[in-house]
């Protein structure tokens, strides 16, 4: 369904992403792995609009979505969260996902009770009328990226490290969380995440980035038995 | 809250101000001429607030307005009422050749409107067959006698641009609670979040931008009609920008009714004392009272009085638990 071709991506002299190639099927989880900098975060960029490739092309279900704006990407069924959470400042949580179903939604009708669903099944109801940007904990930020991201009603969901920074048993209960959703709305994944037993636990499969690169794309358990991308990990520059 | 004192303040201006300042020409005058930089200071505090577009070009959509309207009525004979808002049509019409400068974030944007707002100014200047030139309009139609009313006194015109006024606010009070608004509210801090989300945040713009210079088309428009004068360098003058800004930040630019406190105060105590005191210069001391305003209270007066309210509620909220 989703469709990413030799991508390039330079910024200046940096050369963010070289040629990167990978795809994810429809209801398949995809773990992005590689050390800090090696371009994970870059290519939710392109995916979702932020930042214009230097070469390559995307399709998702059927659209070249490197044609549209980021808006339309989000109709398409397209939905991402940062990993610096962005909450939409001066407004509650709820009024956070009524602009997102409003806008995000082909048809851009808000439904209340769907709005109570989401942030029932992220645990952050008793947070709805909060402000989003001041009065939230950071496992309430990490949850409202989630639910801002479903309320505009996803067939991909594109998670970007939403785990790291917690302690364990909430990094627990969250990713949880994200197996709870992922299963009830039936969505394709993208997971961002360095904590290696988290990506065993989530993902049908990985591909592992280096210095903008794909170095190895496959059923997780055999990937990381791969020398190359543990020495990646252990931070040795490849020959 | 919010909405309480601005009903409290269209209550004070529709009854007290005819009532007690009706037959004194000149206070009334003054009056209007506040409401007038009122008007501007709405329409460019909702493009701030709501979208987060800091303008410095308003003066361009003031002047755009005020000769559409002027010319319309000189030498098309519209009637001075239609005239008044076809001049916001083309203030707004106006701003299209500025959306490029949409794709601009923060200064930069407000700096292309000033270039914008400059070049509008030379045009008119140039284009003397149409307006007249840096020789100006002479006996530009006053606001007629409609439904028997005679809208051509300083009361009739105060009358005329307190409904402008109110119909703004009214129009910036739907905007702000519907999806748009929330959308547009958010877009002030956090655009990128907005975004991501699906909102199309530069069609959004563009619409703000068009309401803005429609509104502040129609108020130049108007008073094109009330001073019966025009020239370039008048209607096209920085002050048409300079002063609703202030008065704007003056009284809180994020709130609905501060921009039109902030320009009553600061235009009222700039006319009534300040010139008085000393008649030389005296804007500059508006310098000094926005200065202070910041450093006391950023968000500007409203928030103030807002509080000073708020606060006395509690306190008598304290004494009736005690008393009970
Ligand atoms: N907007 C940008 N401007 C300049 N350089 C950038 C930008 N975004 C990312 N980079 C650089 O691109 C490289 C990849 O970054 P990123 O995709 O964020 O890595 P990560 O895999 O940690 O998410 C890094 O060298 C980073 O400094
Ligand atoms: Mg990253």
């Amino acid at each position: 369904m989703l469709k990413v071709e030799n991508l390039s991506v330079n910024f200046g002299g940096v050369r963010a992403l070289q040629d990167v190639s990978f795809e994810v099927q429809t209801h398949e989880v995809l773990g992005l792995v590689g050390p800090n900098g090696a371009g994970k975060t870059t290519s939710f960029n392109v995916l979702s609009g932020t930042v214009r490739p230097t070469a390559g092309s995307v399709t998702y279900e059927g659209h070249d979505i490197l044609k549209s704006s980021m808006h339309q990407r989000v109709t398409f069924g397209i939905g991402r969260t940062f990993q610096i959470p962005q909450p939409m400042h001066e407004l509650s949580v709820r009024e956070n996902l009524i602009v997102a179903q409003r806008f995000g939604r082909p048809d851009g009708k808000v439904k209340q009770e769907r709005i109570d669903e989401i942030l029932e099944s992220v645990n952050l109801l008793h947070k709805a009328e909060a402000d989003a940007a001041t009065e939230l904990a950071l496992t309430e930020r990490k949850a409202l990226e989630v639910a801002k991201a479903l309320a505009t009603e996803p067939t991909l969901l594109m998670l970007d490290e939403v785990l790291a920074g917690l302690e364990t048993t909430s990094k627990k209960l969250f990713m949880q969380t994200l197996k709870n959703i992922r299963e009830k709305y039936s969505l394709s994944m993208i997971v961002i995440e360095h904590d290696i037993e988290t990506i065993m636990n989530m993902c049908d499969r990985v591909v592992v980035f280096n210095f903008g690169k794909v170095i190895a794309d496959g059923d997780p358990e055999e990937t990381f038995r791969n020398p190359e991308v543990v020495r990646s990990y252990t931070g040795e520059v490849p020959a | 809250m919010n909405i309480k004192i601005s009903a409290l303040m269209l209550g004070v201006m529709y009854l007290g101000v005819p009532f007690f300042l009706g037959d004194n020409d000149y206070l009334i005058g003054l009056v209007a001429s506040a409401l007038i930089i009122a008007g501007v200071a709405v329409a460019w505090a909702l493009l701030g607030n709501l979208g987060g577009m800091v303008s410095f070009g308003h003066a361009a959509f003031f002047g755009v307005g005020a000769y559409t309207s002027a010319v319309l009525t000189m030498d098309y004979g519209v009637p001075v009422f239609v005239a008044l808002v076809v001049g916001g049509v083309g203030a707004s019409l106006s701003s299209i050749f500025m959306m490029p400068a949409l794709r601009l974030r923060g200064p930069y944007f407000a700096l292309a409107i000033l270039a914008y707002a400059e070049i509008f100014k030379i045009l008119a200047t140039e284009a003397t067959g149409l307006t007249g030139g840096a020789g100006g309009l002479l006996s530009i139609p006053s606001l007629p006698v409609f439904a028997g009313v005679d809208f051509g006194t300083k009361l009739g015109g105060y009358i005329v641009i307190l409904n402008i006024v109110t119909l703004m606010l009214i129009t910036y009070y739907f905007i702000r609670r519907s999806s748009y608004g929330l959308a547009l509210k958010a877009m002030h801090d956090s655009e990128l979040a907005t975004r991501i989300v699906g909102v199309p945040a530069t069609y959004l713009k563009v619409v703000m931008l068009l309401v803005s210079a429609f509104m502040t088309g129609a108020v130049g428009a108007f008073n094109a009609h009330y001073i019966n004068f025009l020239e370039p360098d008048y209607a096209f003058s920085g002050t048409w920008t300079v002063f609703p800004i202030v008065a704007a930040i003056f009284g809180g630019y994020r709130t609905l009714s501060g921009p039109v406190l902030g320009a009553l105060f600061i235009y009222l105590v700039d006319q009534l004392v300040f010139k008085n005191l000393i008649p030389q210069g005296h804007q500059l001391i508006l310098g000094v009272m926005l200065a202070g305003m910041i450093i006391l209270s950023p968000s500007g007066l409203l928030p103030v009085i807002t509080n000073l309210f708020t606060r006395k509620k509690a306190d008598n909220k304290r004494g009736e638990a005690q008393h009970a």
